[in-house]
């Protein structure tokens, strides 16, 4: 037979069918969020910016003293993002609130890794380093990273920090939930152990947002009405409420869809199975077949 | 670097009657302040719901005002909260003088416990005790409940401190382990001791008017009539 036009599209055509077939039949993507995991909510109305959650989490990780620790203006002059040195760093905003004497009031905001319910960065590991665990912390294990740095591509609040500076050993950095501390029953992180304030609340997911529910409905007028990381990409551990809009004081606005949601989706549904590659191979050794056929036929035909 | 040496040669003479006392003499109203932050008290579970200005009526018609306040002096300092974190020394809280400012008990005693018997006033750790208790997710730590009511009344009134070294001493760690001299080390090494850790509290020390001040000094023998004598200028150490 003869690989006419006619015949390729035939092949495409069964081909394409079963692709759309397999793909409505592949789409239930279900979230891998731990059922019981635990959450902190932080009230940007109660922060007071002293920065001892920077101080408190080089100390209980290790890293080296936050940039001047005492300082409380100056400091804030410039906006910091968490790096290698730092996992978690407070930024002050100036949003146009004004305090009883018309002085403009300052929101202070801590930021840190979001510990998503579905994460963007443990779906893009391609080894497996990132892992999120049981108690809702998304677990880094330096021992399995390959240095990729997909993870900081991956996440939708650009998080992930890498130490460039060390060509030997170098790992990705982020804030750790203080996964050692509370794996321990009645462990809290380092943070929010030292916070003055209660600006945050540690506790199960599911206790701090009814907290964070109640005191939307308990103070009515003083927040905005919404629960950042309820369902910001598909929920994260670390949630927000605020007196100020959530993106003036750079909380991103982001879908409700978790983000490993749509990638996962296509991968999934290419590669159940192992249809597709046999659906590939299948289609190739048919177009060889057919065309190697046509080619004997027309050898035997040369050599008379 | 020899001003800096001269200066902590003054702060150790200054400080050595103080080492050498064999007896410290203690204040006796801190003594009992401290061991008043010591105590932990019973749980109050349930409290009364009344709204603030009930309170604050509830607190008149109880016939409680200022001149019933019996403890002048506090120290805000508890177990509850050195069982989490001891990074601050306690607040040294004079409660009678916030009484007699704010002229109103509601401003802290917000609510009273159900239990009728239980004081009208009661102190701040019986109901605010250990943070994020899962049985009464609301109530606020005692650390929290500090720091929110100190510092939103202080920034609501524009009076009194809101930074954390307005009303904290640091935690000074003991110096016993930190200072290495030899014995009889002479006032030099002493000196060069302390600037090991503290030499950016020396260089600032250097540009307060500690060290340059100056002026007329009208009641000095032999300079009365200088108008720019002082330590910045023509005085002693100033070389």
């Amino acid at each position: 037979m003869k690989l006419t036009r006619r015949t390729f599209f035939k092949f495409m055509g069964a081909a394409g069918s079963t692709v759309v077939g397999r793909a409505s039949s592949a789409n239930a993507w279900e979230s891998k969020a731990p059922p019981d995991s635990y959450g902190c909510l932080v009230d940007l109305s109660r922060c007071v910016g002293c920065r001892k959650c920077e101080e408190a989490c080089s100390t209980v990780n290790g890293l080296p003293a936050p940039e001047r620790a005492n300082c409380q203006c100056t400091i804030f002059e410039k906006k910091r993002r968490p790096d290698d040195t730092a996992y978690t760093v407070v930024n002050r905003y100036f949003t146009g609130k004004l305090d009883t004497f018309d002085k403009p009031l300052p929101t202070f905001a801590k930021v840190q890794c979001m510990h998503c319910q579905d994460a963007a960065c443990v779906s893009a590991c391609i080894v497996g380093a990132l892992t999120k665990d049981e108690t809702g912390a998304v677990h880094y294990d330096v021992s399995k990273c390959i240095g990729c740095r997909y993870c900081m591509v991956a996440c939708p609040f650009e998080i992930p920090a890498y130490e460039y500076d060390d060509p030997i050993t170098p790992r990705v950095m982020k804030c750790t939930f203080c996964y050692d501390r509370i794996k321990k029953e009645g462990g809290i992180p380092g943070c929010v152990t030292i916070c003055p304030t209660e600006a945050l609340t540690f506790g199960k997911r599911e206790t701090v947002l009814k907290i964070a529910h109640d005191r939307l409905r308990e103070n009515p007028g003083k927040y905005i009405q919404h629960v950042y990381g309820e369902k910001e990409v598909g929920g994260t551990s670390w949630m927000y409420i605020s007196a100020v809009p959530f993106e003036k004081v750079n909380l991103p606005v982001l879908p409700e869809t978790p983000s490993p949601k749509l990638s996962e989706t296509i991968q999934h549904s290419l590669f159940s199975y192992l249809w597709s590659p046999i659906a590939l191979f299948g289609v190739l050794g048919a177009v060889m077949f057919t065309s190697k056929k046509h080619t004997d036929h027309s050898n035997r035909k040369g050599g008379d | 670097m020899i001003k800096k040496i001269i200066f902590f040669m003054g702060v150790f003479l200054f400080l050595m009657p103080g080492l050498s006392a064999a007896e410290v003499w203690k204040a006796p109203d801190q003594e009992k302040a401290k061991e008043r932050a010591r105590e932990v008290v019973p749980f109050v579970k349930e409290y009364k719901d009344d709204c603030l200005i009930n309170r604050r009526t509830c607190l008149v018609d109880a016939g409680i005002s200022i001149k019933d306040v019996t403890t002048v002096y506090f120290v805000l300092g508890s177990p509850v909260i050195k069982k989490r974190e001891d990074h601050y020394e306690p607040v040294r809280f004079a409660h009678k003088r916030h009484a007699a400012l704010t002229n109103d008990c509601s401003v802290c005693h917000h609510f009273r416990p159900k239990d009728e018997n239980a004081l009208e006033t009661t102190r701040c750790s019986a109901c605010h005790q250990d943070s994020f208790n899962p049985d009464y997710p609301e109530r606020i730590g005692l650390k929290a409940a500090y720091h929110q009511q100190c510092m939103q009344c202080h920034q609501n009134q524009g009076k009194g401190p809101v930074d954390c070294k307005g009303c904290h001493l640091q935690n000074v760690p003991d110096h016993k382990e930190l200072v290495k001299l030899p014995d009889g080390a002479d006032p030099f090494q002493v000196t060069a001791e302390c600037l090991r850790c503290h030499d950016t509290q020396a260089d600032d020390m250097l540009t307060t008017a500690h060290w340059l001040w100056k002026g007329p000094s009208p009641y000095t023998t032999g300079h009365r009539k200088d108008i720019m004598h002082g330590k910045g200028t023509t005085a002693l150490n100033n070389f």
